[in-house]
């Protein structure tokens, strides 16, 4: 071998295991391009991104624009608002908080401890699910509505009420009635939890999947948002977090954001999670502070 | 119906809707072969597959009717969810109208590659990469193809 191939050779080897090196730390991984999301703004970011809020913000705006409701083409600029809280007839997400209600009541009658958990130690749940979700220092972690729901069960009455059980979603559909109306206000001020928003952030824009898809490829401005795609067409993510969990008319069951999530990624063609999955808690956290300054729209219908 | 008021009306529409869509829960299909959120699980470190300029080898002997079944199929290649194109209900609006494709004068060869990897054209296409992912087998691109090419 005469010197210089053996140089060529030695340096081809010595940037093939770099180039390895660097693919194992930090895989090639493709994200959509990202769009410029101010999380100060909370659901005001939505001007300037889908410009659809002014049409459904206000009850007045949803009455002003029911016209719209039905039409294939204009629908989706009401980004279902009028299916929340009593805007629609009986169904059973009303029927959920009932049943959340008697629910919470027996658990509570087992141990009064179970509702002072829920209440983070205050005498009732009113309003406390707007702030949700937070950081919880003593946990050392994000604390989600039916996250909270699980570990009081499972710390105070020794019972499993996993997140994504038809049991947890009731609860939480209770839980979040009584906030049903106040501002959703995730505290942007926490840094894990701003921390938690960044990692969900990229989350959002990440490609995955068989069909390499992110969630923004459906839900930017410029991606298939406001275009047809098949049936459906496909919203803003600001205000969405605020009226989960929701009656799923097409499933027919309560569903959690979280689950929701997992159906998007089974129709991605993407590993589904499970809820509780810290991917999920982040995302749940991106989707919320997108939803701050909105009302708590529980109970709902989708 | 106009008497109603709107909001009420509203759900009717959905309760309908509800109605005739029978959810078909198929069994789960295992995606860990391709990059997830997850940030334990191996399908979280995985690599997305790069963009692959694909050739078309030899003639391209598709079958234009069974292309266009793929295409309108939700399993299948489902070009419908994003392009208007011959025949199927409810087409999408955020692709190209792909309705008279044949009259554009593309190539099979051109045709096949962008099928197969669109992002070899463009990296920030929303159009999944079907060869390179194996969403379509070689000879369901070709009669995916030979459709496209069908269509004046």
């Amino acid at each position: 071998m005469r010197p210089t191939t053996r140089w060529l050779a030695l340096a081809a080897l010595t940037s093939i295991s770099a180039l390895g090196l660097a693919t194992a730390a930090e895989p090639y991984r493709e994200q959509y391009p990202p769009a410029r999301i101010d999380p100060a703004r909370g659901v005001d970011g939505d001007i300037g991104f889908s410009d659809t809020l002014p049409f459904w913000r206000t009850e007045a705006e949803l009455e002003r624009n029911a016209k719209w409701v039905g039409d294939p083409n204009e629908q989706w600029k009401l980004n279902w608002k009028f299916m929340d809280l009593d805007r629609v007839e009986l169904h059973p997400g009303h029927l959920a908080v009932d049943e959340g209600e008697a629910m919470a009541a027996r658990l509570s009658q087992r141990n009064p401890a179970f509702l002072l958990c829920l209440a983070d130690g205050g005498s009732d749940l009113n309003g406390r699910a707007a702030a949700y979700p937070k950081y919880d220092a003593r946990l050392g972690r994000i604390v989600t509505v039916e996250s909270h729901i699980e570990h009081c069960a499972k710390t105070v009455l020794s019972e499993e009420i996993r997140q994504g059980s038809p049991a947890n979603n009731k609860l939480a559909v209770y839980f979040k009635s009584l906030s049903a109306g106040m501002p959703i206000r995730v505290d942007l001020g926490d840094g894990k939890l701003m921390e938690s928003y960044r990692r969900g952030e990229r989350l959002f824009y990440a490609k995955t999947g068989q069909l390499n898809f992110a969630c923004a490829s459906c839900h930017v401005p410029g991606s298939i948002m406001g275009h047809k795609l098949r049936g459906e067409t496909p919203t803003t993510p600001f205000a969405d977090a605020a009226h989960y969990p929701t009656y799923r008319t097409p499933v027919g069951a309560l569903e959690s954001l979280q689950e929701r999530f997992a159906r998007c990624h089974s129709q991605m063609r993407t590993l589904q999670l499970k809820p509780g999955d810290p991917a999920y808690v982040d995302l749940e956290v991106f989707m919320t502070v997108l939803s701050n300054g909105y009302p708590v729209s529980v109970p709902s219908a989708r | 119906m106009k008497s109603l008021p709107p909001r009420r009306a509203a759900f009717g529409i959905l309760l309908l809707a509800a109605a005739g869509q029978a959810v078909a829960q198929a069994p789960a299909a295992d995606y860990s072969a391709y990059p997830c959120l997850s940030y334990s699980l191996e399908c979280g470190k995985l690599a997305t597959r790069r963009p692959q300029l694909k050739q078309l080898d030899g003639a391209l002997n598709g079958n234009a009717e069974k292309g266009k079944q793929l295409a309108q199929a939700r399993n299948g290649g489902n070009c419908l969810a994003c392009h208007v194109m011959k025949g199927g209900s409810q087409p999408g609006t955020r692709g190209p109208d792909l309705s008279h494709y044949g009259t554009a004068g593309r190539s099979d060869a051109e045709t096949y590659s962008m099928v197969y990897d669109m992002r070899t054209r463009n990296l920030d296409t929303l159009m999944p990469p079907f060869g390179t992912n194996a969403i379509l087998s070689d000879p369901e691109i070709r009669d995916i193809v030979a459709f496209l090419q069908a269509s004046k």
